[in-house]
């Protein structure tokens, strides 16, 4: 343990020794990370907006219980039928009380509030239309229109839903590739970061080696400063993160398509993800920043090398 | 204690620093290595602390053939030899005690025991009271001092010195001699690698004389005899 203590104590008098270096580290590694985080989290908005129209579904047509005033108890499933029937529908998908319920639980998980003002009973059936071609959206409201007795609302996705649904399977991946690429930042920046504060103290090293210091005891020093660089870049991250998104946290926009919630869970569940990821960074960072430093030469190199003769 | 059999260096570009060189030093010797610089002096004993692979041949350094220690291995090895040069090497944020203190750390040594055996090698040296001093603020003399305190501190059983006394005025190198002196005496081996032709003839002691890389005499008790003068 005391010796844990020493290589902590040596850890942190080398950071305080190169502040500027370890600013940088931490800074480096912060705006990868809030970039990634970043992206991330605006992933997460998009998806939970186009939840609904996963799927390219066009419309949405809410239907009356059956059993409900001149609801035949088959009218669901006659409606069904007729509609994929219609020329402009490509593909209809009927969403019971139970789907739907589901879908609402998926989409409020995290506002209990709202979870209990509903309940299955109140959410109603739906039929779920994707268009051969978005054009033909009046057309097929027309026709949903006259089936008033079972419909009672119909809902278009408007073209800026249209667009975000398409782009978000695009934004999944280039979120993914971002993080990705960023995540790989991060790690090179600390080993550059650690390779720096490797040459700031070159002599020391140097020394160590020369007392026989063993390559553990070098390294660890190194090791916990890239740790400790990446776990504060990264806990900078996701709180900056937070921060931003605060305002727009848990409200509910009146707007019809679109709703702004980022949930407390899934700051909690990815923060800690990405403030792992840092630490790991860092280890990984310092790894690779000491490896050249490190290496011991081999004994001999015979073979490799012949030997001038004397003239 | 040391033994080089054929030993062969070759630097990248094909220098060759030091050429079927076979010695054998015995325990509690001390040896000069002498010669004009280029002479291959310093390669010696880079070779004897593993810090360069030798290109042939096999050293064998406190019972271990250091030409076949793994790379992990190596830093036992240096644990057995301390090490004194020229520019002092120490730590300028450390002060005199923890410069010394910090050859027993990174062995892993217990806090309590480090600070007994600083002193005592603190006493040694004649630096007693001079232990919370920085090394900026010590003599040339006065640093290279601290500089053998730390590489004796762990009492090993060889010491390797290059060229000790390059930067001190003759005055300051006979303290520094005598001070390796007393540490020879307690049964350390000393390897010097010196081109200080007074220390040399004064001290009497055995005497492997190196020019481009060719030994070319090895006495028991030798004086710094060569052509070349150096500066």
């Amino acid at each position: 343990m005391s010796r844990f203590a020493y290589l902590l104590g040596e850890t942190l008098q080398g950071m305080r020794r190169n502040v500027l270096v370890v600013v940088g580290a931490v800074l480096a590694v912060f705006v990868s990370l809030s970039l990634a985080f970043g992206a991330l989290a605006f992933n997460q908005v998009v998806r939970v907006n186009t939840l609904a129209w996963q799927d390219g579904v066009h419309i949405i047509a809410f239907l009356n219980d059956p059993g409900a005033s001149g609801v035949a108890p088959d009218a669901h499933e006659r409606l069904t039928n007729d509609v994929q029937g219609w020329g402009e529908v490509e593909r209809v998908r009927y969403v019971d009380k139970a789907g739907a319920w589901a879908e609402f639980q998926e989409l409020f998980q995290d506002r209990p509030d709202i979870l209990e003002l509903g309940n299955q009973a109140q959410l109603p059936a739906s039929l779920r239309i994707e268009l051969t071609d978005i054009d033909l959206h009046d057309s097929v409201e027309l026709r949903l229109a006259q089936e008033q007795q079972t419909v009672s609302r119909v809902s278009v996705a408007s073209n800026a839903i249209q667009q975000i649904s398409q782009i978000t399977r695009v934004l999944n991946v280039v979120g993914i590739g971002l993080s990705l690429i960023l995540g790989i930042a991060a790690v090179v920046l600390i080993a550059n970061t650690i390779r720096l504060a490797i040459y700031a103290r070159r002599d020391e090293i140097s020394i160590m080696k020369l007392v026989g210091a063993s390559n553990w005891f070098i390294r660890v020093p190194f090791i916990l400063e890239g740790m400790i660089e990446g776990l504060f870049g990264a806990a900078l991250a996701v709180f900056a993160v937070w921060v931003a998104a605060r305002p727009l946290m848990g409200s509910v926009s009146q707007v019809e398509w679109f709703r702004i919630t980022l949930s407390s869970g899934f700051f909690l569940r990815w923060g800690v993800l990405f403030v792992l990821f840092g630490a790991v960074a860092g280890i990984l960072g310092s790894f690779l920043g000491l490896s050249r430093y490190l290496k011991e030469t081999e004994g001999t190199t015979t073979g490799r090398e012949t030997v001038p003769e004397l003239v | 204690m040391i033994r080089l059999q054929d030993v062969t260096k070759v630097y990248d570009g094909g220098t060759v620093a030091v050429r079927d060189l076979s010695l054998d030093i015995q325990k509690g010797e001390f040896v000069f290595l002498v010669g004009p610089s280029g002479s291959g002096k310093s390669t010696v004993i880079r070779l004897l602390l593993r810090e360069e692979p030798v290109t042939r041949g096999h050293i064998w350094v406190a019972g271990k053939d250091t030409t076949t220690l793994p790379s992990h291995k190596v830093p036992f090895l240096r644990r057995s030899v301390g090490t004194v040069f020229q520019d002092f090497k120490l730590l300028p944020n450390k002060t005199v005690a923890e410069n010394v203190a910090f050859a027993l750390e990174v062995l892993g040594r217990p806090k309590s025991a480090i600070g007994q055996q600083v002193t005592q090698v603190l006493q040694l040296v004649g630096l007693e009271n001079k232990g919370d001093r920085y090394p900026r603020q010590l003599s040339g003399g006065e640093q290279q001092r601290v500089s053998i305190a730390r590489a004796f501190v762990n009492r090993p059983p060889i010491m390797l010195a290059d060229e000790p006394s390059g930067n001190l005025d003759p005055g300051t190198s006979v303290g520094i001699m005598r001070l390796l002196d007393r540490i020879n005496r307690t049964g350390t081996t000393i390897v010097m690698a010196t081109h200080d032709h007074a220390i040399v003839n004064a001290m009497r002691r055995r005497v492997v004389q190196l020019d481009e890389g060719l030994m070319l005499r090895d006495e028991p008790v030798g004086r710094y005899e060569t052509a070349e003068v150096e500066a």
